[in-house]
């Protein structure tokens, strides 16, 4: 039998279930192109990226033309697919709307992919639709203002259950509502979960809660972390299950030892950690890869053996906040640069010192003589008198 | 050249004779550029010394009107990677200086900023235009500075100034400016900016940007209030056992206030021994903080470090208490 999930795949904008916003995005998007060449459908999987890029070709009779990231080998295999796409138009229909699928599953093999997918984008004649989950990654950041960027957000709870009733009356499945509430709340929004869950659980119901599968990355990296802090066992392999990199795993670790460690523990985890970091350094100014055999043993086993005995109970891990500061501060601190700069110039010293004394130097930047000597912008000046 | 506001640049010395404090450094180079001919220079030492002063009066003595034609300077600390310094040098050196000295002047601020093979490459760069270029240097630490360098150039250690050389440069401006300074001024403005006249001229500014009739208490408290947050309430949170706080400030002053690790730690360090705690568990936090230090400067990550560093800390508060 065929997939649910493929079976009802909407075909109509009006049967794109709790993306409302999404789809006049898109509608705006198409009417305005070629204003912006690109769009960016983002958000986690199961939301109905996919979908709605094929939904619009058929709202539009216009053609797909569908490119996944196993497709998207490398430059020269994209050149020779994509690009007589572009420019040619369609034998048959007049319409054509190119597809890139899951962009963020472009790796580090497929070489010069998302610079060739950019001059592409440059010169394509129809519009081109982006569809990924993590699309905040720096490789993607050249894409990311040649496109407009839609958002697709979870779906709500209620959302997927009031999709997976109607589906069931369609089946002519009598369910009753908590089963089904069940499997939309293990889906976490995720509607393609869902309905593969559905599909698979009505047979056997029993099986729903007792299987722990790892749907998500993020499913997993909580089971990694809840094993990791509470049990007391080496884990040389615990990293292997998922497909997140060690350094990526360290910010994790990172943010949650103290949620679960105190005292002692806490401080051998984090010197453990410490050790872990020093062989990444030296791996990446060395390149010498050996050193990944140590970095992965103290930040599993290392942290692992930190306390003295198993722990129990339910701890609520958190996604590593670091980045996202980071990046939210150079945000804020853009224009303190800038100001910085200016300043730097004038007074034969570096930026990053003016920087350091910035607080110290504000009273003396406040004086109208010294900000029209330092050519000040009307922003920078009103920045200074925050 | 047009008058500045900024009184650094204001009151910074235009000529030898008003340099103050290293004066062995000030007449051997003042003899050097007599002659018209200088070799690369490397001046050491720490910062608000006068070493950017000097390398200014040594182009401005060389080449007079036309000084800003024939002099360029490269910030190492700002100037991201090698490249673009050799870019820049390139351009600069590829026309001939202008007057009758027959070469430019390349100035180099923090050049200790620059990695090793950063180095290696400034030194071939260096070779290259040996005949149209000097280079005058600047770093905190010579050690830094790999040695290839250090022999091409002369090297010229500065001292940190003197509480009577700082206290006849903030004279000057006070006269200048119509300042009303009590006598207990000239002492907190040493202490507070530790002998760094540049940040002693600065304090005096902010100072009197408020009022022109200063004291000591306003000095410090503009010192205060205008220090980075101070990493003594990090450590604070992370004796009392407050692991997650301690981390959180310490995060905002890494941020908010650009503090770099090395800085920060820096500053653990000093404050180790200010802290109400057992001196053994003081020894032992120092042990592991000159760790930490070591392994930022080898190239970690500078959180990770600090937030191991803090889970000492947090220990140390814990067996305080027993």
């Amino acid at each position: 039998m065929s997939s649910l999930a493929e079976k009802y795949r909407p075909k109509k904008y009006a049967e794109m279930l709790g993306q409302e916003k999404a789809v006049i995005e898109l509608k705006i998007f198409l009417k305005e192109f070629p204003k912006k060449k690109a769009l960016l459908l983002y958000g986690p999987p199961g939301t109905g990226k996919t979908t709605l890029a094929l939904v619009a070709a058929l709202e539009n009779e216009a053609e797909i033309f569908e490119l996944n990231s196993s497709d998207l080998r490398n430059r020269a295999k994209l050149e020779e697919i994509l690009k007589p796409a572009s420019l040619q138009t369609s034998l048959f229909k007049k319409n054509k709307i190119l597809l890139v699928d899951e962009v963020d599953g472009v790796t580090g093999t497929d070489i010069g992919g998302i610079p060739e997918l950019i001059r592409i984008i440059e010169k394509s004649s129809h519009p081109v639709i982006i569809t990924g989950n993590d699309v905040w990654q720096t490789k993607l950041a050249p894409l990311r203002p040649l496109c407009k960027m839609v958002e697709m957000k979870s779906l709500t709870t209620d959302a997927v259950a009031y999709h997976l009733k109607k589906i069931a009356d369609k089946e002519n499945i009598a369910e009753n509502p908590h089963f089904l509430r069940q499997v939309a709340l293990k889906s976490q929004g995720d509607l393609r979960a869902a309905l593969n869950d559905f599909q698979a659980y009505s047979i056997d119901k029993d099986s729903l809660i007792i299987n722990q599968d790892k749907r998500h990355r993020e499913d997993s990296i909580f089971n990694i972390l809840k094993l990791l802090f509470q049990e007391r066992q080496d884990f040389l392999e615990l990293f292997d299950t998922t497909d997140m990199s060690l350094d990526e795993i360290l910010l994790w670790i990172e943010e949650n030892i103290p949620r679960e460690y105190q005292n002692e523990a806490l401080h051998k985890a984090y010197g453990a950690l410490s050790n872990a970091d020093v062989h990444r350094g030296r791996i990446y100014r060395q390149q010498h890869w050996r050193f990944l055999i140590y970095q992965n043993i103290f930040q599993s086993a290392g942290i692992a053996y930190a306390k003295d005995r198993p722990k129990q109970g339910f701890t609520k891990y958190e996604r590593p906040k670091r980045i996202l500061k980071i990046w939210l501060n150079n945000q804020k601190s853009a224009k303190k640069k800038t100001i910085a700069q200016k300043y730097a110039r004038l007074v034969h010293c570096s930026i990053k010192r003016v920087m350091r004394d910035f607080e110290l130097l504000k009273p003396i930047m406040q004086k109208p003589e010294v900000q029209s000597q330092l050519r000040l912008e009307q922003d920078e000046v009103e920045f200074l008198k925050r | 050249m047009t008058q500045t506001d900024i009184w650094t640049e204001r009151y910074r010395p235009g000529t030898f004779e008003e340099v103050v404090g290293q004066q062995e450094i000030v007449k051997r180079v003042k003899s050097l550029v007599q002659a018209m001919n200088i070799p690369h220079l490397l001046f050491a030492g720490p910062a608000g010394t006068g070493k950017s002063t000097l390398a200014l009066i040594v182009v401005k003595q060389l080449f007079g009107e036309n000084w800003k034609q024939n002099y360029i300077e490269l910030n190492a600390s700002d100037e991201r990677g090698i490249e673009v310094v050799r870019q820049k040098v390139k351009d600069f050196a590829r026309t001939k200086a202008l007057g009758n000295v027959p070469f430019k002047v390349i100035f180099l601020d923090e050049a200790d900023a620059l990695t090793r093979e950063a180095q290696q490459a400034l030194r071939r760069t260096m070779e290259n235009y040996t005949n149209t270029c000097r280079f005058i240097m600047s770093c905190n630490y010579s050690s830094k500075i790999i040695d290839p360098i250090q022999s091409r150039c002369v090297v010229f250690r500065f001292r940190l100034l003197e509480k009577k050389d700082i206290a006849s440069v903030i004279k000057r401006i006070a006269e200048k400016e119509k300042l009303k300074l009590s006598d207990d001024v000239f002492e907190t403005l040493y202490e507070s900016s530790e002998g760094d006249c540049r940040r002693a001229i600065n304090l005096l500014q902010a100072t009197a940007s408020i009022s022109l009739d200063i004291n000591a208490e306003m000095i410090n408290i503009i010192a205060s209030s205008s220090k980075p947050t101070n990493v003594k309430v990090v450590l604070d949170y992370a004796l009392a056992g407050d692991f997650p706080s301690a981390r959180e400030k310490l995060l905002d002053v890494m941020l908010k206030d650009s503090v770099s690790g090395t800085d920060i730690v820096k500053a653990i360090q000093k404050e180790i021994w200010l802290l109400n705690i057992e001196p053994e568990l003081k020894v032992k936090l120092t042990e592991k903080t000159g760790e930490i230090e070591f392994r930022m400067v080898e190239g970690s990550d500078e959180f990770v470090q600090l937030q191991s560093l803090l889970a000492s800390f947090v220990l140390a508060g814990k067996l305080n208490k027993l």
